[in-house]
This record gives C-alpha cells, structure tokens and sequence, in this order.
C-alpha cells in the first residue's frame, strides 16, 4: 500500500488520471469503430498503451494556467487537461462545430488561446512553440507559476526541429517538461533504426538539462515522475526531460495491423490500464464499484458525444469564407 | 542629416520597442553585438529582455516567435540572411501560415529577411525568398524599395496580426538614403507608380526597382516614356494599380531579382494577361536573374541579375514588338 | 423500423477498395453497436468492419471473396428508432435536413490607390557595362505588320468596341512598331473623319461588304476572252418567251463545270472540296447592293426549261422577295455586268464560291467573212473569269472559258 501522497499528488489527482485513461480508452475504441464503419474521413491514431503516461502529464499541469502541446497518442492526457469529448468527435467526424470548423482533422485540433495549440504534422514542431509561449510570458512578467509540456515519441527526437526546440529551451532555461514516450515503434521502424543512444534519457545531460526515465505502464510512477518533474520545472529547474518506455498496443493508425511488431513483444507487454485498474483497488485508492461506475459512466459520456456529432452538420464549402489571412 | 534603408529599419524597430511593450526582437548575435547588419545596434542596451540573442536554430527561432506571438507578443524574428529561412521554412509556412485558417488564432508576426544579392556574396547569402513565402496562403510578403518604405512597412508589418515576411534588400542598406524620414503612409497592399509613363510598364519591387527607374532614364534621351510600378507588397498583390498602368502604356515587363521559373513576375504576366489581354499591345515580358545559384564573383553576379542594361535591353526589345 | 448501412470504411489513405473475407455474423442475428460483423483485406491489412448502431441483420448484399469500393454498402442492419436516438446515425431514406440558405458571397474589391509619387533616387553606381542578352525573348514581329495587318490585343479590343474592321482603317499608315498602327493612331484618324459629312450604312450594303470583305482573303485573279453571240441571239429570237441572254451563260457555264467540276472545289487545309450539285447562282442588282439567287442544278435542264424559273427568280429577288435559303449552296455565280453597259470588269466571287464568270456589253464589230469575202458584222462581248488562285490556274481557268465560248456557239445544246 502507498499513500497517494507518497507520489506526491493529492488522491483526487490520482483519481482524475485514472479517470481519463478510462474515458480515453473508451472514446477511442469508439473512435475505431466509426473507423471501421466508414464514418471517419481521414485517419484514425490512437495512444493504445500510452494512456498512464500521457494521463498523468495531463493531470499535473493546471489548465488556465499552463500550456500543453499533445501529440498523436495523448488523448487521455488531453482529456486529463480538460477537453471536451465533443471537441474530438467534432473533429474526427468532420463538424462545423468543432473547433477546427472541418478545416483540420483528428488529432491536430487544439484551442492555442486556452493552452492547447492545436499540432502539425511536422514532428518536433511544437517544442520550440511552447517554448516561444512561456517566453512571452516571462518577458511580460506574468510566468508566475505556469509551466508548459509538449510531448513526442522516438520518432520524433530524431527530427532536427525537436533538437533545435530543446536545445533552445535549455538555453532559455524555460519551465518546460518535455515528454519522450517511447514506443518502440515510429510507425513501423523499430528503436536501433531511429537512434543508437542505449536510452533517450542520456540526451538531458547533453542538453544541461534533468532527465527522468520511468515505466510508462506504471501508472503511479507515472504520476510521481511527471509531478516531481512539474515541481522541478515551476521551481526554476529549467526543461524537464521525461523518457517513459510503453508498447505501442496498436497500429500506427487503425488502417496498420502493425504485423511488424513481433509477438513475444505483444506476449512481454502489459496494458496499462490494467495495471492501474490493480493499482487503484491495491491502494484503495478507488473501488471496484467506483471503477464500474467511471467505466459505465465514461462509455455514456462517450455514446453522447457521438450522438450529438453525428447530427451535427459538417462545413458547407459555400459558407466557408476561403481566407488564410484574418482581418 | 541624411538616413540610409538599414537605419530606418533600426529606427522602426527601435520606435517599436519604445511605443509597444509587446514587441521583441529575436535572432542570431542581435543582442549586444547589434546583428550583422547593425539593425539592432544598441537597442539591447535599452532593451536587455526584448532584444535577445537566439542559438544557430532556425527552426527553433521560428517555433519559438510563433508560439510567443499566440501569447500575444508582436515577436520579429530577424534571420541573418534570408538564404538561411530555408531552415524554419516548416515552422514559417505549416505553423504560421496555417494557423490561423486552422485555428481561428492570428499569429502577429515579423520575420525579417536580409534579401538579395550584394557583390561577392555568393550563392547562400544573397537569395530572394519573396515568391516561395508568397506561394502560401496565410502570409503577407512585402518588399520594401525605398527608405521610407523601409521604415513605414516594418512598422506597419509588426502591428498587423497577421504573419508577415519582412524583405528587406541588402544592397539598399548603405547606399539608399534620404534626407528627410517621412513616411507617405500608403498602406501594405498597395503599389506606388514610381516614375509615371506612355510607352511600356515595368511592374518590379526591392532592389530592382531602381535598376528599373535608371534604365527608364537611359531610354528617355531616345523618347521612350517608361512606367515604373513599385508593388511594395508582392502578396498581397495591387491588380489595380498595375491593370491601370498596363491600360496605360499597353506593354508590360515584369522585373524581378529572384529565380527565373515560376514566382512574382510570373504571377505578374498570369494575371496580367488573364485579366487585361485586351489592354496589351505586345507579348508581356519577364527579366529575371539567370536560372542559376547567385554566383560569387562580383563580374559573374552582376551579370545574372538584371541591371539597368540588360532592362533596356529587353525594353527595347518590348518595344519593337 | 429504419434500416441503417453497413459500409465499405477507407481502410488507409490510398486504399481505394478492400475484398470481403467473411462474415461474422449471418442474417438474422442481433448485433451490437461498434460490433465487427464483416472481415475485409487490404494490400496493407486486415480489418473488421464494424456497426453504426444496434439491431438485427436483415441482409449482406456482398459476397466473400469479392473486392468493393470504400463506401460500397456492404448490408444493413434494422435498428429501432431509440437506438437510432441514441448512437445519433442518419437511417437510409431519411429526409435530408432543409437547405439552408446560403448567402451569396461577397467579393471584395480592391480599391485602386491612385498616388503616383517619385521615389527616392537611390546613389548606387552603374555597373561597369558588360555584354547582355535578355532573359527572355518575346515573340518576333510578325512579317508585313505595316498598317493595319497586325493587330495588337489591344488594338482589336478597341476596333471591336468600335465595330470596325482592319478594311475601315487601311487609310491608317501606323506609327508603331514596324508600322503596326497603335490604337493612338487609331484615335487620331477617328477624329480626323469626326467633321466629314456621314450616312448609315443599310443592312444590305453592310451584308456585302462584309461577303467582299471575307473573300478577299484569298488570292483572286481574273482573266478575259471574246465570244461571238450571233448563234445565241439567234436561237434566242425563236424561243418564246424569249430567255435572258445570262440564262445562256448560267448554262454553258453549268455544263462546261460539270465537265470540270474541280476547277469549282474549295481550298480547305489540304484538300479540295468538290461540289455536290452545279447549282450556279446569278447577281442580281437591287437597290444598295446584290444578291446572288440560286439556280439549281443547272446542268440538268435546258435554258426553255429553265427559263420561266429563272425569270420568276430574277423577279423576285429585285422585289426583294426571296427567302434566305434560294441564296444558300451556290457553287459559282454569274454576273451580267454588261446591262450597265460596261465592256469588262473583274467581278469577285462571293466568299463560299471559287468562281465567277462575268459578262460584258455586247459590241458589234466588222469581222472578215472567208465566204462572204467582206467584212461582216457580228455581235462579240467579253467573258471574264475570276477564280481563287489557289485552286485554278490562268490555264484552267482558259479552258473553262473556251469551254463556255463552245457551248455558245451550239446553242441548241443548251
């Protein structure tokens, strides 16, 4: 038994990570479904296996007061932040609505002015972008308490924008953590094609900045990682590195059966959801009937903000003003 | 008293940093070194927090401006040459450019670029990068030509919320001056015609409007009356004023110092002729420099962009048409 | 109860189809929401494809083994009206939602900022002079553009805008590039002909310049011969009613191009186009201008048989009461300009036809007669020939005349 404290985050904070893993894990199964029936124009990519990491990224930081820039596989520390589920289904279905107003899709929405800036598909991108944020902030003299995290897979730490962004934000000495989860795949390219370092962890100290490394199916070592590195960032420790090692639980995006990945890679696997399911009643930190409940109550929340979507009208090209430029 | 192009640009910037608590200044060695071309000079004295140097990261300059600018700074972004944007070009035309059209959420950004050729300077330190950034949508691209310009674009440029591709020419920097500052207030968007004429309009910007107005001068002694057209901003692009030269004259050479294939004197020509092919009296033409890197040698780079020789001679040629 | 599809999904941005594997359910059973009830395959995969809502399955309309468009319906599930509620999914034959209306899109117009202004002079050196090509070539100036041959686009704008023609403004010298006229020339001579007495020019005189105008595109030559007509006017005396002296020419013209019907073809691109019918118009004079009525198929009936027809004709045409069609398909024209009591002439034929024979005054003159031994009288004209160089030649177009002149001296054969 732990107490929640000892990971150094309140019980409620614990419950909420918990929470949005299993919000995200059912909106995203319901996300594959309309995939796969032919309702989603575009693709589909999920963060199957990446929920406990990307969960407690987004439980520590504080929306209203930090940034965060998630990439591909965050939905569950997106919801932990606190988007809406309509926003995603919105967005995946194409709506009006939603706010990327049918202009952009699945997983690059994002409302910047409320500390979510919406991704590119260009990987890296989005390090030095935060790091601009938190300079304005400072140089206005309203930094305060705030962080900013942007996160990517192994993939990315190879592209030079991700090189150039840390390395920026190392200088700046930026209240930032940069979170690393390394799935062992980049679509289909294994780890010893994309990087020859024995661990992602060993580039902080080439940056002057903390690393921290932490199994990403480890729900509570998530959270006590990702909230020492926050208190480290907001206490002036500059960048915050974190590698979390997962296994990404499938395709790239619904349209690969990732045959690539080979099957005593799948039989070492474990799902993180699970592990935190065993944690949260080991702890007592939630009972089974709790955990029924958000299950129960999370695929309703979903079901809802499908429904409402799908009645929802997508873009009308003759209403769409055609500007790139605003006023 | 006399000001030259590469003051006007330190005392927009330095009126700006005065007058707007949001702007700052980022870029390589613009801090207390005062930038390679001095358009920062001192201003970091003044402004230690706004005037700030940036590690050799393109890329990562770009990102960083960007992301300031949704926080709500007027950030410019001072690239060392403009040969070098190549690097941020994804941050400048996927982020920026896009994000509004995406996102609803102006990005009100400069990034300056020292453009275009001077002697000597060879094939990674005298590019133009006008018709690139102005092939995307989302972003405003203009090129300064006169001092006055110069310093009123900027200004205007880091007030506006939109993304703005700063061009200011290299070889203006020392040699252009003027005597007075006085700022004639023609807004972003609109051309000026330069030296009024009756015989044939040449459409051009930057540097080259200079080369431009020298051999209209040279073929005046022979009677030929030539309109110059100085665009100011390449995008967006005044139709207006150019369609009305053109009806004017009825011949048109579009002049540009950047690449031959594609770019603004060919979108000049395309509209031109899409939208005023009756007002033409002859095939338009274009002048560019030759389809080659910029090359280092002073004899072999004053003959791959266009001088006011080779204007005249293509001149000639459109007028005998 | 509402019947919703099951669908062919994009299984991958270029997948443009996927092949059925089998079904994992059959009709009949009861499925659930996001349930897979389909196996399909893809070059790159192999996917389930999934339910939009809950209910039964009432029919696979595809079959395993089988490839499919993405978006084909693959079966349909039958759903009650809450499940359709709650998943939010459209029912086949649902009605569409009303169109909204749509505001009509407005265009901004750049207002054009009219501030010429000289710039600043800048003090940069020239550079040293060096040997310059353009970097660009315009066209060349086309050959013979002196005058109005060659017009700029501006140029024709202007004339269009106008209603003038190149022919309206052939007075103009051109000041312009290798003597193109400049629409500044253009502008000039209209003011120079502002105070000049005018008059409307009538709809027929318009429709004839403009058939003159057009046919004198084409190099047009003309050529001449002397016909005795005694044996025509001669056989004409006994003929009632007598037939005009033209219908014999219209005649032995007809038989003497049924004979050479080449020599009436048109140019078109690389190929002669011969005529149909010897349908062998006539020029009529009419007050301000000429029409030309067709006479069809000239060859194949005689000048008695032909000669109320073409009385009638000629009648009509000077009442100006002829429809459009007796003016269509001729494939030569010939003209008596000999009633005007003119000798010669070089007619142009219409812009549609090769040919025009011409018909001169008739003249009496003093021939010698072997077997009178004296001097006679006879009455000659002159037969002249134009033609599109092009297609005839000056000999071709002398063998046809001599053809004519035969036939006129065996009247009886026409």
């Amino acid at each position: 038994m732990v107490e929640a404290s000892a990971t150094g985050n309140s019980l409620e904070n614990i419950q909420h990570g918990f929470k949005s893993m299993i919000t995200s894990r059912m909106l995203e199964n319901k996300l594959s479904a309309l995939y796969k029936a032919g309702k989603i124009v575009g693709g589909v990519y999920l963060g199957k296996g990446q929920e406990a990491i990307s969960a407690a990224l987004g439980t520590v930081l504080q929306k209203g007061q930090d940034v965060y820039a998630p990439l591909i596989r965050d939905q569950a520390g997106r919801t932990a932040f606190g988007e809406e589920l309509l926003d995603v289904t919105r967005t995946y279905l194409g709506k009006v609505t939603g706010p990327m107003k049918g202009r952009d899709g699945n997983i690059h929405r994002g409302r910047p002015t409320e500390g979510m800036p919406a991704m590119i598909s260009h990987l890296g991108a989005s390090l030095s972008y935060i790091a601009g944020m938190l300079f304005a902030r400072r140089m206005r003299g309203d930094l305060g308490d705030s962080i900013g995290a942007a996160t990517f897979g192994d993939g990315a730490t190879s592209t030079g924008a991700f090189h150039e962004g840390l390395n920026l934000a190392a200088v700046e000495k930026l209240p930032m953590i940069i979170l690393v989860v390394n799935n062992c795949f980049a679509y289909s390219t294994p780890n010893d094609r994309q990087f020859a370092c024995a661990n992602l962890v060993s580039r902080a100290e080439g940056y002057g900045i903390a690393g921290h490394h932490v199994d990403g199916t480890d729900f509570l070592k998530c959270m006590e990682t990702m909230e020492a590195a926050a208190q480290a960032a907001r206490n002036g420790g500059g960048p915050q590195l974190v590698v979390a090692d997962v296994l990404r639980l499938c395709g790239h995006g619904e349209h690969d059966d990732a045959k690539y990945i080979p099957q005593e890679m799948w039989d070492q696997s474990r799902d993180c959801i699970d592990v935190a399911e065993a944690q949260m009643l080991a702890n007592n930190f939630l009972t089974q009937e709790q955990i029924d409940s958000i299950k129960s109550d999370a695929k309703a929340r979903v079901q809802e903000a499908v429904a409402i979507a799908q009645r929802e009208p997508t873009p009308d090209p003759r209403q769409d003003d055609w500007k790139a430029l605003g006023s | 008293m006399s000001i030259t192009y590469i003051e006007a640009i330190h005392q927009a910037q330095k009126e700006l940093l005065t007058e707007v608590p949001e702007v700052f200044i980022y870029g390589q060695d613009v801090g207390s070194f005062g930038g390679a071309f001095k358009a920062t000079q001192g201003l970091s004295d003044e402004f230690p927090d706004r005037v700030v140097d940036s590690p050799i990261s393109e890329d990562a300059m770009a990102g960083m401006v960007i992301g300031a600018a949704v926080e709500g700074a007027r950030p410019i972004l001072e690239m060392q040459f403009a040969d070098f944007s190549s690097v941020a070009f994804n941050q400048i035309v996927n982020q920026a450019a896009t994000h509004y059209y995406r996102t609803g959420v102006q990005v009100p950004l400069t990034v300056r670029l020292p453009s275009g050729g001077t002697p000597g300077s060879g094939p990674f330190h005298s590019q133009n990068m006008e018709s690139l950034y102005a092939h995307y949508p989302g972003l405003v691209v203009v090129t300064p030509a006169t001092v006055a310009d110069a310093y009123g674009m900027l200004k205007e440029a880091v007030m506006m919320d939109n993304p703005v591709i700063y061009c200011e020419h290299k070889f203006l920097y020392r040699w252009l001056r003027t005597d007075e500052l006085k700022y004639n207030a023609l807004p972003i968007g609109q051309a000026r015609i330069v030296r009024p004429g009756k015989h044939a309009t040449v459409v051009t910007y930057s540097a080259m409007v200079h080369e431009a107005v020298k051999a209209a001068e040279m073929l005046s002694s022979d009677g030929w009356e030539i309109e110059v057209v100085d665009l100011r901003s390449v995008k967006p692009i005044d139709l207006d004023t150019i369609m009305a030269s053109v009806a004017r004259t009825g011949r048109l050479l579009a002049l540009g110092e950047s690449y031959p294939w594609g770019g603004v004197t060919a979108e000049v020509v395309s509209q031109v002729v899409a939208e005023g092919f009756h007002l033409l009296d002859a095939p338009p033409m274009r002048l560019n420099s030759k389809d080659t890197p910029v090359p280092y040698h002073p004899d072999l780079w004053a003959a791959h962009r266009p001088t006011p020789e080779s204007i005249i001679v293509s001149l000639k040629h459109l007028l005998r048409l | 109860m509402p019947q919703v599809a099951i669908t062919m999904p994009q299984l991958g941005e270029s997948i443009a189809e996927a092949t059925i594997v089998k079904f994992l359910v059959q009709p009949g059973d009861t499925v659930e929401v996001d349930q897979e009830v389909i196996e399909v395959e893809t070059n790159k995969a192999t996917m389930g494809v999934t339910t939009l809502c809950g209910g039964v399955i009432t029919q696979f309309q595809v079959e395993a083994g089988t490839s499919y468009a993405v978006g084909t319906q693959l079966g349909l599930i039958e759903a009650t009206e809450e499940e359709i509620e709650a998943t939010g999914v459209t029912p086949l034959g649902a009605a569409p939602e009303a169109e909204e209306e749509v505001p009509e899109l407005i265009e901004k117009t750049l207002s054009h900022g009219d501030n010429p202004a000289i710039a600043q002079q800048s003090q940069m050196d020239l550079t040293d002079s060096i040997a310059i090509e353009p970097s660009v070539h315009g066209l060349p100036v086309p050959v013979g553009t002196k005058g109005a041959s060659y017009l700029s686009p501006r140029m024709r704008a202007r004339m269009d805008e106008l209603g003038l023609r190149a022919a309206d403004i052939s007075a103009i010298q051109g000041s312009g590039a290798g003597g193109r006229v400049t629409i500044e020339d253009l502008e000039e001579f209209l003011v120079s002909i502002e105070d000049w007495p005018k008059s409307k020019a009538s709809p027929m005189r318009l429709a004839v310049a403009d058939a003159m105008r057009r046919s004198w595109t084409r190099p047009l030559a003309t050529v001449g011969m002397p016909v005795v007509l005694d044996k025509v006017l001669a056989h004409r005396k006994e003929q009632n009613p007598k037939p005009g002296l033209t219908l014999y020419i219209l005649r032995a013209f007809a038989l003497a191009l049924k004979e050479d019907p080449t020599s009436a073809g048109y140019l078109i691109g690389e190929n002669i186009v011969h005529p149909k019918a010897f349908d062998i118009g006539v020029a009529v004079q009419v007050p301000d201008g000429v029409v030309v009525p067709v006479i069809r198929n000239a060859d194949s009936k005689t000048v008695p048989q032909l000669s109320a027809e073409y009385a009638e004709l000629v009648d009509k045409a000077r009442e100006r009461k002829l429809g459009k069609e007796t003016f269509e398909k001729g494939i030569a024209t010939v003209t008596n300009f000999g009633t005007f009591g003119l000798v010669s002439g070089t007619p142009i034929p219409l812009p549609n036809e090769t040919l025009i024979l011409g018909l001169g005054a008739g003249v009496k003159k003093p021939v010698w007669s072997d077997e009178a031994n004296a001097f006679v009288p006879v009455t000659t004209c002159e037969l002249v020939l134009t033609f599109d160089h092009r297609v005839v030649d000056g000999g071709g177009a002398g063998m046809l005349l001599q053809k004519v002149r035969d036939y006129l001296q065996q009247p009886w054969m026409l």
